[in-house]
């Protein structure tokens, strides 16, 4: 990967998930003028605030098997107040390691996306339609904040939160967003941190993982993944069509996970 | 039981009793699927089409 290339960061925001290995060397680069954007999670945020209020968390299932939080007004704007803490918490890190973090929240929210009108859900094995979800499609990327911001030296830091003309804050897929910005930044590489160490050919057995899937191999890749991993390789395979070269699936546990992760850990994708 | 008419092709449907608000189904004469609008009265109409691109 080269130095002055453009990397697009994405740490997931599941349990077991501490953002502050990944934000050491992304501000290790950023304060040696490697460009890199850094787009976060909330879901186990989301969680917390939303037991706090003495709710629990619901979740969506398609009919083909992607679950999603249900994201009705009352949870969207919980999930609003979860990306933006959480938000704040990666940009105040980023800033005591000595790097310009900027976060993307309030009026800088750099995504733009529509609001899925109706979804379709299953139900105790029924399909059902649902009208009152706030979660979004992106459609857009606001390319030209970020570049001044990427211009500056300076590091964004992107919630996984859109901007609709209609229908206010939605929540979207982080990994997907990642694979939005990498893709209209022209992005060189886009490196996804969760709990796992990639992907999978047996999950959850570790001693499966996948160290290198060809383009060729994306419907292999998919019929591997389960769960959370299907929307990661769906985001890879999204990046990759746009002309990112390489996408790498990849553990924020460790120490120095960028690190780890260009020297050839986790599971890599190359165009 | 419950009787309804499909919107499309006009076959008559049976729902079950424990039918639920704004689920799919299908009619079994032209296939389209119609979604429960209303419990009572019972009430169809033909469901979104909508693709799958969800959220966190």
């Amino acid at each position: 990967m080269q130095e002055n290339s453009l990397t697009v960061v994405k740490v997931g925001g599941g349990a077991g998930i501490d953002p502050s290995g990944v934000c050491t060397d992304v501000a290790a680069w950023a304060t040696r003028g490697r460009p890199v954007v850094l787009v976060h999670g909330a879901s186990h945020r989301a969680n917390i605030l939303t037991k706090a209020r003495g709710l629990e968390p619901r979740f969506l299932t398609s009919p083909s098997g992607h679950r999603s939080r249900y994201t009705d007004p009352q949870a969207r704007e919980i999930f609003v107040q979860a990306a933006q803490e959480a938000n704040e918490e990666i940009v105040a890190l980023l800033r005591g390691l000595g790097a310009v973090a900027v976060g993307m929240t309030g009026d800088r929210v750099a995504l733009r996306a529509v609001r899925k009108q109706a979804l379709r859900a299953v139900v105790d094995g029924r399909t059902v339609v649902v009208r009152d979800d706030y979660s979004g499609r992106i459609t857009g990327i606001d390319e030209g904040s970020l570049r001044s911001i990427l211009a500056a030296g300076q590091v964004p830091v992107i919630p996984p939160l859109a901007r609709s003309t209609s229908d206010g804050l939605l929540n979207v897929d982080g990994d997907r967003a990642a694979a939005s910005v990498a893709a209209a930044l022209g992005a060189e590489s886009l490196l996804i941190f969760s709990n796992v160490p990639g992907l999978m050919r047996h999950y959850p057995h570790e001693n499966s993982l996948v160290s290198m899937v060809d383009r060729d191999q994306m419907d292999q890749a998919m019929s591997w993944a389960q769960g959370r991993m299907k929307r990661k390789v769906l985001s890879v395979r999204q990046a990759l069509d746009a002309g990112v070269r390489r996408v790498v699936l990849a553990d924020a546990r460790p120490s120095h996970p960028l690190v780890r992760a260009i020297e050839g850990e986790g599971t890599w994708f190359n165009a | 039981m419950s009787e309804i008419v499909c919107t499309e092709c006009g076959a008559e449907l049976r729902l079950d009793d424990d039918v639920i608000q704004n689920e799919i189904l299908p009619c079994p004469d032209c296939g389209v699927e119609l979604e429960v609008m209303s419990l009572n009265p019972f009430q169809v109409a033909l469901a979104p089409e909508v693709e799958e691109d969800w959220g966190e």
